[in-house]
């Protein structure tokens, strides 16, 4: 127990204390730089739960998790299966693929402004008279920053389960072809479930991080076009840092934690139901 | 202890030694090293030559004892303000002059950041410069900034392709409109553009709604401190510039055009107008460039029935910190900064335009850029954006309303009526 208390101690100065102070904030009109400071009670909160923006920001945040996550689970999976099945070049393609992953999110951000440039880009320059206004249809400028997204991280999936196929013990598959089991059986029979554990957690790890993405969009499209790809992140840091109204931007991050909190919950509720069925 | 220090490998020891000394050097206060050194806050500056350092070596020969330090802002707009707005209210004094941009003056000054300057001036010193840069400055009938880079924006058009069709700059949009039809379907060139302008939702987009706006005889905030008090010929300024993609005198990516996207595709030859600031002239006129030669600029338009074109203006200010420990010394160096000789060396060496009228006159200058005379009438009739402490949250806020008339996910009345809905309430709380 008193082992415990320097952990315990530092726990609460560094995550309990400003959580608190947060959702004190939040309670109140304080904005210090205007000397506004002032008991709110539940007004910000009030106000974003009629607040169309804040509503954006919610379904923007929604759909660029799902979106960014499910794409990243299949093409990680993808391309895991591919490296593992590939005779040589194994270390060049992990190589290729760690590159991405390395990159900063504001490199990556960069590069696809490039990438997505209206006349000069390599994108737009392929389709050719078919062009498109990646980053400024309103219909498309959240796809676009979802594949940049997906870009960048999806070599953290392909990695993570890479590694475990790796640890797929080799007589598993050997009794398989004993028994006769074609390639679509033993993917489906024995890689999938062998790598079912570890596709949880890179789920659970992807989408906690999705819910926080900031860097990608803000340096794309700053929230646009139309608030468009404005996530609740986003919408955070304009109200905290940008125009410094501290009460209102914390209710606004109390609300982005409860529900990264909620979705990790989730998600460990389901790891634990999947070790106890595995024990 | 002897013994242990002996142990002390030698490299070791002399590392010991420096740390010794720095830490003497960080005490400070020996009379006889009595070297003051001031901060200065600035964005790098782009161009042939950065002409700071040497200003900032002048200075220091004027005053003997006195080192000054020029540190560099982060990049982007946005993160400058961020990181003055947390040092500053965080009470550190690490720097003692900065550069602001002149939105920000009012905000700062309402904070208790910045130096009340108006006692250190003589009363005629700001006479010389624009009077809307003055007007930045200002706040609550006091001067918290000198004006430093002045800003304007201008219509750009191609020359040589307006006086092949026989066309003469255009004064109002109507006549742009028409004009762009008229080129373009004698060119018959798909790839050629008609106007571009800032779409994308940020800071610049705001400079755009508001000179259509302005030039529709509608405002952003009147000064009893409504906001959009004409809202039907706001929202009626929206629908025009949403109907210049529409109809495609405008490309559809305006609405994710930034400064230099828009000034590289003129620049490419791609377009026959664009909006744009000062700066873009130069650009346009190096050896390298498509269009050398074929570009002049105008004041920008203004409607057929309303009021005469104008620009928005912007720039830089510099502010001396509230906290600086060497007051007299930073308003003495921010002085220095704004006097006529440094800007003359800015607008050399860095083709960033003064905001001291006579210079846009000096021989030296209108040699280097014929067109100073004409920048000077413009900049004069230039008009600021709202001067007012809360101007960055009501840009923050009118942004994403202003993109949704302009991308048509909102009809213009109703983003004009949210962006009022959204305004009262944020304002409310302050004041």
């Amino acid at each position: 127990m008193l082992l415990l208390a320097p952990t315990v101690l530092a726990l609460a100065a560094l995550t309990v204390y400003p959580g608190v102070w947060v959702l004190w904030l939040s309670l109140q009109h304080r904005i210090p730089i205007f000397d506004v400071s002032r008991f709110a009670g539940l007004d910000n909160y009030a106000f974003l739960a009629g607040d169309p923006r804040f509503l954006n920001a919610g379904r923007a945040t929604a759909i660029f998790t799902v979106a960014s996550v499910a794409l990243e689970v299949v093409l990680g999976l993808t391309a895991a299966l591919a490296i593992h099945a590939q005779r040589g070049g194994r270390r060049l393609a992990l190589s290729f693929l760690l590159l991405a992953w390395a990159m900063p999110a504001v490199v990556t951000a960069k590069l696809f402004e490039w990438l997505y440039h209206p006349t000069a880009g390599l994108i737009n320059v392929a389709l050719g008279a078919r062009s498109l206004n990646w980053l400024g249809d309103p219909g498309l400028a959240l796809p676009a920053v979802v594949l940049a997204d997906v870009w960048r991280t999806m070599p953290f999936v392909a990695i993570l389960c890479y590694a475990r196929l790796l640890a797929i013990p080799a007589e598993l598959y050997e009794a398989a072809q004993v028994d006769g089991a074609g390639r679509l059986a033993t993917l489906t029979r024995i890689t999938l479930p062998m790598l079912g554990r570890i596709l949880l957690v890179a789920v659970l790890f992807r989408t906690l991080d999705a819910l926080r993405a900031f860097d990608i969009m803000f340096v794309l499209t700053g929230g646009g076009p139309a608030g468009m790809t404005e996530t609740l992140t986003v919408y955070a840091y304009r109200a905290l840092f940008q125009t410094l109204q501290l009460g209102f931007g914390s209710a606004l991050s109390v609300v982005v934690f409860l529900l990264v909190m909620a979705v990790a919950w989730a998600y460990l509720k389901l790891l634990r139901a999947g070790t106890t069925v595995a024990a | 202890m002897r013994a242990s220090a002996g142990r002390v490998s030698r490299p070791l020891r002399s590392l010991l030694v420096v740390w010794l000394l720095a830490l003497g050097g960080c005490a400070g206060g020996q009379p006889e090293s009595e070297v003051v050194t001031l901060v200065f806050k600035y964005a790098r500056i782009l161009g042939r030559a950065d002409p700071l350092p040497a200003l900032l070596r002048s200075f220091e020969a004027a005053h003997p004892g006195v080192r000054v330090k020029g540190e560099a802002l982060p990049w982007t707009s946005d993160d400058q303000h961020q990181f003055y707005v947390i040092n500053l209210e965080g009470r550190s004094p690490g720097f003692d002059v900065m550069m602001l941009d002149c939105i920000w003056v009012p905000e700062f000054a309402r904070a208790g950041w910045l130096t009340d300057l108006t006692t250190h001036l003589r009363p005629d010193e700001l006479a010389p410069h624009f009077p809307s840069a003055v007007a930045a400055a200002t706040y609550g009938g006091r001067v918290w900034a000198l004006p430093w880079i002045m800003n304007v924006g201008l219509l750009y058009y191609r020359a040589d392709l307006l006086a092949k069709h026989g066309l003469r700059p255009p004064e109002t949009y109507e006549e742009l409109v028409d004009q762009v039809r008229r080129i373009r379907l004698a060119e018959r060139d798909p790839a050629l553009d008609g106007y571009l302008w800032q779409g994308k939702q940020y800071e610049g987009l705001v400079v755009n709604v508001l000179e259509a706006l302005w030039a529709n005889g509608a405002r952003l905030l009147a000064e009893d401190g409504s906001v959009f008090p004409e809202p039907a010929r706001a929202a009626d300024a929206l629908r025009f510039l949403r109907g210049l993609i529409e109809t495609g005198v405008s490309p559809a990516w305006t609405t994710a055009a930034d400064e230099e996207l828009s000034r590289r595709a003129f620049g490419d030859g791609h377009a026959i107008f664009l909006r744009n600031w000062p700066y873009a002239m130069e650009l346009f006129e190096t050896a390298d460039s498509a269009v050398r030669g074929k570009v002049a600029v105008v004041s920008l338009p203004g409607r057929a029935r309303g009021e005469r074109g104008v620009g928005s203006t912007g720039g830089a200010h510099l502010g001396v910190s509230r906290r600086s420990r060497h007051p007299e010394l930073a308003v003495a160096l921010a002085r220095h900064l704004a006097s006529e000789p440094a800007q003359r060396a800015i607008a050399l060496g860095a083709a960033l335009s003064p905001t001291r009228q006579a210079l846009y006159h000096d021989p030296e200058l209108v040699r280097a850029n014929p067109e100073m005379p004409r920048l000077h009438a413009f900049a004069l009739a230039g008009r600021p954006r709202p001067v007012t402490p809360y101007y960055l949250l009501i840009s923050s806020t009118v942004q994403p309303e202003f993109s949704a008339a302009l991308v048509g996910v909102k009809p213009p009345e109703r983003a004009i009526a949210d962006a009022r809905a959204r305004l009262s309430y944020f304002l409310g709380a302050i004041r």
